[in-house]
């Protein structure tokens, strides 16, 4: 049949057929004209790529996600000033150069703490002088009712507030007396002690704006620092304050008061802070050195303690979730196998007689299994961007409801569940597609 | 001679469903196959239609003798000399009929969309042409099956029962069809068990039980030219009562479509 080019034109003024077109209208023809079988093949492939998309981007994100969410329970690193410098604090100079060690060892996050003892209607209380940007980024894990501490206004711990019936909104006054630190210098190392800041206080007690009866209360205090304590337990003086929020960790910072760096400055003078906590991404032999650089340092004259407890459980809690995903992965791997292998058997098994004409019509079985395979890549091609799709929204649901993440879409991921679907489909529909090339076109067509 | 059978047996078991058969068709003859269900007509249609291989004997097409093919050679001249009409269509349901058509373009040598729209035009469903099978009367998927066997122009036309599922009115148009391709020139050979069918044939015979009984002449000028061009009589080398076992043909009675109801299917 030589091709006349009076067709060939006419031909073309249509869209031309060419036997690539015919090859992919009779595809397009058997996928989209015969839809409840297609839809069955694709749902098969479809539900393989969610589920395998969903677990794949969830595994993938979450271990990362759960590194960063375990930091956030806390430091894994805390340092601390040693004996010789524990009075003063940990100087500014002395922070960053602490931070530097620990950066050099993997990007970490940081947070100072400044405790000193004051008294709040007479009873003692350790108050947390702190930056709220750092402390809160550090640690996600705290509850906060109400708001971080601001000027004026401060964060009471859950067990503080119950104790004494604060609300939100309330007005606390808080004194400081520099005996109470004193004293308790020698019992608390973390708790702090700020006995050589004692002659700066009266002063800093002024320039806040405080009462003269406020300047009398420090001045009583520090007359009495022979312990004393108990005879002004009705010099319920101090400056004024707002419970800003109330914080609840289940932890010892229930039993804090905090207010930011600069109230607490006000309040007790210049001094030092008391710890430095790291949350590094460091691993954990990472940090057992870096611990170890850190106490060897004389310069540094801070001590290093790890907090090994988190990261530990950490990599065991993400092997486990690595491993459920492997074994998850098979299982579904196979199921989807075996659902695309029905449907595609399934297929060939109602199309026999289609089969069997087009070997009639003299089709090889090289070119009938083409045809199969192709139409099988289909399913699975369609089957995988859907599914992927839908994977993806299963993942950012279960990130946003589990992890309270949000989760972008990882696009080679989805390539890559797509190309996997499709090699599924095609690998699935060997066996059948092998039965369609060898259906004997004389045995189909005599059938009545 | 466009088909030489040349003591063809098709044998199953015990059952011999064609039984030694002779029979030669030269290029341009309308031959009518005809006998009841299970005579070997179709069995008899595969071997010629390279779908089927006989268990002994040789069937040669163009002077190739069909038993030295292997598959792919089978399938290349089913394609290149053989249109194929069923009793049941076999139509590909989900492509249109103009697809349908291209179909057999595609497995023979090149689409072309304007041929095939063609040749639904010469079987009068040029404005069907893009109509899927599940759309179209039982006449109009037999008229689509026709112009998709006629598409590669083929030598042979090979139609099994193709009246068979057919009304009177798309009866007499295929019939008009066949008519037409004859008088161009094309070999069609015909299996029915339908009396009107064979009659516009020029030549039947008639088959029962896998062994011929029978053959006539419905056209005296194309038995003379047949028989001037060295043609000889149908024969069988089966012992059965009633074979036509020697050089003169035994003449038959139509059958009718009272015989095939009350035949054995």
């Amino acid at each position: 049949m030589a091709a006349d080019s009076k067709v060939e034109k006419a031909g073309k003024i249509r869209k031309p057929m060419t036997n690539r077109r015919m090859f992919f209208a009779m595809i397009f023809g058997a996928v989209f004209r015969r839809r409840s079988r297609a839809v069955m093949a694709v749902v098969s492939s479809m539900v393989g790529a969610a589920t395998l998309f969903c677990l794949a981007a969830v595994c993938l994100v979450v271990p990362q996600q759960m590194s960063a969410e375990m930091r956030a329970y806390g430091a894994n690193l805390i340092v601390t000033p040693n004996e010789a410098s524990s009075a003063a604090g940990l100087s500014a100079d002395t922070v960053s150069s602490v931070e530097k060690t620990v950066e050099a060892a993997g990007s970490a996050k940081s947070a100072t703490y400044r405790y000193e003892t004051v008294r709040i209607n007479s009873a003692p209380y350790v108050l947390g002088g702190i930056d709220v940007n750092q402390v809160r980024d550090l640690n996600r894990h705290w509850v906060v009712d109400g708001k971080w501490p601001s000027e004026g206004r401060v964060l009471v711990g859950r067990d503080v507030a119950d104790a004494m019936g604060l609300e939100i909104g309330s007005a606390i006054k808080i004194a400081y007396r520099a005996s109470d630190n004193a004293a308790g210098a020698s019992s608390s190392g973390t708790s702090g002690s700020a006995g050589s800041n004692a002659t700066a206080v009266p002063n800093d007690s002024t320039t806040a704006g405080t009462t003269s009866a406020e300047t009398q209360a420090q001045s009583t205090g520090q007359s009495s620092r022979d312990g004393r304590v108990s005879t002004d337990i009705l010099n319920t003086d101090g400056t004024e304050f707002r419970v800003a929020g109330i914080v609840d960790t289940g932890g010892s910072e229930d039993e804090i008061v905090y207010a930011t760096n600069d109230d607490l400055t006000k309040l007790a003078g210049e001094r030092g802070s008391d710890v430095i906590e790291f949350s590094s991404e460091a691993s954990a032999d990472q940090l057992t050195q870096l611990v170890n650089r850190i106490n060897k340092s004389s310069s540094l004259g801070v001590k290093a303690q790890q907090v090994s407890k988190i990261t530990s459980s950490n990599t065991r809690i993400i092997t486990m979730l690595q491993t459920l995903f492997w074994l998850v992965s098979v299982v579904v791997l196979v199921l989807t196998l075996v659902g695309v292998s029905t449907t595609m058997a399934s297929i060939v098994s109602q199309r026999r007689n289609e089969i069997g004409l087009r070997k009639a019509l003299g089709a090889s079985s090289a070119s009938v299994g083409a045809e199969f395979y192709v139409e099988s890549a289909l399913y699975g091609l369609l089957g995988g961007v859907v599914g992927t799709g839908i994977g993806y929204v299963f993942a950012r649901v279960l990130c946003q409801t589990v992890f309270e993440r949000t989760l972008s879409f990882n696009w080679l991921l989805g390539l890559a569940s797509v190309v996997l679907s499709v090699l599924i489909a095609v690998v699935a529909s060997i066996v059948p597609v092998r039965r369609a090339s060898r259906i004997d076109p004389a045995i189909v067509l005599r059938e009545e | 001679m466009l088909l030489e059978l040349d003591h063809i047996s098709k044998i199953y078991g015990s059952l011999h469903a064609v039984d030694d058969l002779s029979l030669t068709v030269p290029e341009g003859e309308w031959l009518a196959i005809v006998g009841s269900s299970g005579s070997g007509k179709t069995t008899l249609m595969n071997m010629i239609g390279c779908m089927d291989t006989p268990s002994k004997g040789s069937v040669s097409l163009e002077g190739r003798k069909l038993e030295d093919l292997n598959a792919t050679q089978l399938a290349d001249v089913r394609k290149n000399l053989i249109g194929l009409v069923f009793q049941k269509f076999y139509l590909v349901p989900h492509l249109t009929a103009v697809e349908n058509v291209m179909v057999a373009q595609y497995y023979h040598s090149v689409v072309n969309e304007k041929e095939a729209l063609e040749a639904l035009d010469r079987v009068g469903l040029k404005d069907r042409a893009h109509h899927l099978p599940g759309q179209l009367s039982g006449g109009e998927q037999q008229r689509v099956c026709i112009a998709r066997a006629l598409i590669n122009c083929p030598k042979l036309i090979l139609a099994d029962e193709p009246t068979g599922n057919l009304d009177e009115k798309n009866e007499k148009i295929v019939l008009d069809l066949f008519r037409q391709l004859h008088e161009q020139g094309t070999t069609i050979i015909v299996v029915t068990h339908d009396a009107l069918v064979a009659s516009c044939a020029e030549r039947e015979i008639m088959l029962n039980h896998g062994v011929l009984v029978g053959e006539k002449w419905n056209d005296e000028d194309a038995r003379a030219k047949y028989e001037a061009a060295g043609g000889k009589p149908a024969s069988t080398g089966s012992k059965s009562e009633g074979a036509q076992t020697g050089e003169t043909a035994i003449g038959f009675a139509d059958p009718t479509k009272a015989a095939k109801t009350g035949g054995e299917e």
